[in-house]
């Protein structure tokens, strides 16, 4: 991936943004209505193409835009509030959190969790939930960090779903003062050299007196905005971090704290930040970085990664990232730029991108309309084919380039996981196959599917076969 | 079903019961999140390095001593053991010649085997297979849901979360998989491989842990475990690939680090001592993308640094030695002033080892553009 973008600045220089070299073959308007839900929901229900086609998918697509004028599933929104956890802030989760042997901790966190696949399964705003997916990713945390067990649920809340089609400068500060990620990434301990708390401590001969943690200024800089070939330095590092100590944690909630702050100046990216700043110092970094030219490229070409292909054109990531830096990082304006451009509707692109885990077990239940008792059933699933909801450990969260999913541990879950779900006999978990298993697809299944399904002794065969497919394994 | 007419030749063998019998394997270990090497293996003779570290050092009475330089971190006492029986050698001050201190691209730059350059496909133990003859659909494995950037190319390798499970419902349902994915221009590959390696793991034995070995039940510890079962199974297994994370220790390190190393230590002792006499054909050697800073941080941790230490043992490795020039902990002798400098390239390590042992094909090189300068860690054959 990495590589990629090094290539693509190399070929921004040549070509002017938002010109398109060559004119690639489009889909068939059938192939569009199914391309559509596959990118962008969790994958079709059954009959869900009809409605689309019905509407129209240019105005479906305006729709999922504007997730407030979708209504919600009122099944979905009792299970929910059935769930009152999920309305508590960090400060609330933090109590749990403390209070260990309550055991109140372990339903929370089940919750959570629960709440995450329920929603993927369920929710009308389907793009605002993959979306939710791919930005938690891009600013990943870990739940089994410590006191993250309780902030993930918030931070995904508060943080990442407000903001997916909003301006991207304002998720970069909900994420960058949320406890979940000063927890993650260790800030909430970071303190100025010549911090008045610092030199108190150092006074009073304490040892190990606390000090700068760089952890967070650099996956800033190289994970959640510039990218790793940027354009920063380990200097630019020392002192993002330097502006961002006092961004802390008190009592389960954010906090500036002044006496961790080093009020010295700083240089950040060429732009001097003066003497005797306090909180600031930190917002304009987010200031700088989130209108930089390289964020602008990074986070479209991880956009166009995930919703396009695994080799997305410069010229597409360049009129994504031309959009991004015009309109001051609205989302929405950059996921339209996306969505209008002949490369998402190309041929080559239609059922290219295998899927990843959770979309492959959120697919298949939405496929069979699943009723879900417990979603925890889903997160083990996808766990066992490596991908642990809230809990990939590093900051780079999961690759969006899905031919990470092609090998031979992968396939062999993704068969074994057909067995599982067309026998019906996971705990938790009742899908309501159609009597024609081809009817799980959303298109015509291959001819050697076909043949398949002729010679299947019964239906849970027939099920087994069309999960387990090649073509189910791809969006 | 697998009709004897479509059978592969190494099928043929496998139900002859010879896969190419015993071989030489080499099995790389990555320490993923960068394992602060200086409390690992620590220059416990340095003041300098307790100058740098006024909380977090390993007190000079706590290391396991070496050889009066170095000492052992003191969780890593299953591989005093193996020092004390020559198999176990240390280099100290490896790393790459590239300044990252990304762990994203300083991983993908260990694992293809060519610091610096982003266009590399694939990985240098997938390399290690290349102009040898491909006796097995498991020559290559990764334990794990992903196959590891450094098993990737046009060799065969597959990934392996857990031998046990590596199968389907039943046969049937194999032979209709097999089918579907036969046809199928994007996953046929991939599914061949997937298939050849079910079908050979499903005729070996149940593991048998030698007597006395127990292994910890972290995930590290379960994949030796099957990786010893590969090797004691004759299955034609070569080069294999696991990894442990978590070592990326920014806080609270001295408690993090005694619960990493005493998990890594222990499931490297008891694949050790499960192999016996087989480990003679093996030859294990750690790796970790890059070090930390040699001055702790503000946070009773340490930040992204440079060099770090490997390890290697088993087989042919003239153990009992730490190698490598010691560059040393004063300011002046750090890297940017902060970090251990690099004085072997981590290429040295490994390529004298996939020559020396594995015996690399010579015109196929493992990590092109590049002369590796052996270190001596093998005994001359």
């Amino acid at each position: 991936m990495r590589s990629f973008v090094a290539s693509l600045l190399a070929v921004s220089l040549v070509l002017p943004g938002g010109a398109f070299a060559a004119k690639p073959r489009q889909m068939s308007k059938e192939q569009q209505v199914d391309h559509a839900l596959n990118r962008l929901t969790w994958g079709p229900e059954p009959g869900e193409a009809a409605g689309v086609r019905k509407l129209g998918v240019k105005k479906w697509i305006d729709r999922q835009l504007q997730p407030q004028s979708i209504s919600e599933d009122p099944d979905l929104q009792a299970r929910l509030d059935a769930m009152p956890v999920l309305k508590a802030d960090t400060a609330e989760m933090f109590e749990k959190f403390k209070d260990r042997k309550s055991g109140a901790i372990r339903p929370a966190v089940q919750n959570v969790v629960e709440a995450r696949f329920l929603r993927a399964v369920y929710t009308n705003r389907q793009l605002e939930d993959v979306l939710t997916d791919f930005w938690f990713n891009h600013f990943n945390v870990f739940m089994d960090k410590g006191a993250d067990r309780v902030f993930v649920g918030p931070y995904e809340r508060d943080a990442i779903r407000p903001f997916v089609l909003g301006k991207f400068r304002d998720m970069l500060e909900a994420t960058a003062s949320h406890p979940a990620m000063l927890w993650y990434l260790d800030n909430w301990q970071s303190m100025g050299q010549n911090a008045p708390l610092g030199r108190l401590a150092k006074r009073a001969g304490k040892k190990g007196a606390r000090g700068l943690n760089e952890n967070y200024g650099r996956e800033l800089l190289e994970l959640h905005t510039l990218g790793v070939d940027g354009g920063y330095t380990q200097q630019d590092v020392i002192d993002v971090a330097r502006c961002f100590t006092g961004w802390t944690i008190r009592d389960g909630k954010f906090q500036f704290a002044p006496g961790m702050h080093d009020s010295a100046e700083k240089t950040v990216l060429g732009v001097k930040i003066p003497a005797g700043g306090g909180k600031e110092d930190a917002q304009t970094v987010l200031d700088i970085v989130s209108r930089h030219q390289s964020t602008a490229k990074f986070v479209s070409l991880k956009l166009a990664q995930r919703f396009v292909s695994d080799t997305p054109s410069p010229a597409l990531v360049n009129a994504m990232a031309a959009t991004f830096l015009k309109s001051d990082g609205n989302l929405r304006d950059v996921m339209k730029t996306m969505l209008n451009a002949k490369e998402f509707w190309a041929a080559d692109n239609y059922r290219a991108k295998i899927k990843s885990p959770m979309e492959l077990v959120v697919s298949a239940a939405r496929a069979g309309q699943a009723e879900l008792k417990n979603g925890l059933t889903l997160a083990v699933a996808a766990e066992k084919m490596g991908q642990p909801v809230y809990r990939k450990l590093e900051p780079t969260g999961y690759s969006n380039v899905s031919s990470e999913w092609k090998n031979s541990a992968s396939l062999m879950a993704r068969m074994n996981l057909a067995s599982a779900f067309a026998q019906n006999k996971v705990p938790g978990l009742k899908m309501n196959w159609p009597d024609d298993a081809a009817a799980i697809l959303s298109h015509k299944p291959s001819a050697s599917l076909k043949q398949t399904l002729s010679a299947s002794v019964d239906k849970r065969t027939a099920v087994e076969a069309v999960l387990g497919s090649p073509e189910f394994q791809k969006r | 079903m697998f009709g004897a007419g479509m059978a592969p030749a190494w099928l043929a063998r496998a139900a002859a019961g010879n896969t190419g019998g015993r071989r030489k394997v080499l099995v790389a270990l990555f320490q993923r999140g960068a394992a602060d090497g200086l409390n690992v293996v620590v220059p416990y003779s340095d003041p300098a390095y307790y100058a740098l570290r006024p909380t977090i050092a390993i007190a000079k009475k706590d290391v396991i001593d070496l050889d009066g330089q170095f000492g052992l971190h003191p969780s890593l006492t299953p591989l005093k053991k193996l020092w004390d029986e020559k198999q176990l050698a240390i280099v100290h001050a490896a790393g790459s010649p590239d300044p990252t201190r990304s762990h994203f691209d300083a991983q993908d730059y260990m694992e293809s085997g060519t610091p610096g350059l982003k266009a590399t496909a694939d990985g240098w133990l997938n390399r290690a297979l290349t102009g040898r003859e491909a006796t097995s659909p498991v020559r290559a494995v990764g334990m794990g849901t992903i196959l590891p950037r450094a098993l990737r190319g046009k060799n065969t390798a597959v990934a392996i979360a857990s031998v046990p499970s590596f199968k389907v419902r039943d046969e049937k349902t194999a032979t209709t998989f097999q089918q579907l994915y036969g046809a199928d221009s994007a996953l046929s590959g991939a599914a061949k491989e997937t298939f050849e390696a079910m079908r050979l793991l499903q005729s070996i034995p149940k593991p048998e842990l030698a007597a006395g070995v127990s292994y910890p039940g972290n995930a590290l510890g379960r994949n030796l475990q099957q990786i010893a079962q590969l090797i004691k199974a004759d299955v034609g297994l070569e080069v294999a690939f696991a990894d442990m994370g978590g070592w990326d220790t920014h806080t609270n390190e001295t408690q993090q680090l005694n619960g990493l190393l005493t998990q890594f230590g222990a499931a490297l002792g008891a694949f050790s001592q499960d192999m016996g006499d087989r480990m003679q054909d093996v030859v294990v050697v750690t790796m970790s993308e890059f070090g930390r800073t040699a001055k702790e941080n503000g946070n009773l941790g340490t930040d992204h640094g440079h060099a770090n230490v490997m390890f290697a043992f088993g087989g042919g490795v003239q153990g009992g030695k730490v190698y490598g020039k010691w560059p040393g902990v004063a300011v002046e002798q750090l890297y940017e002033r902060r970090d251990l400098a690099v004085t072997t390239d981590f290429r040295d390590v490994l390529g004298e080892l996939a020559a020396g042992h594995l015996r690399t094909s010579a015109s196929a090189p493992v990590f092109p553009g590049y002369k590796t300068n052996p270190l001596g860690l093998l005994v001359r054959a």
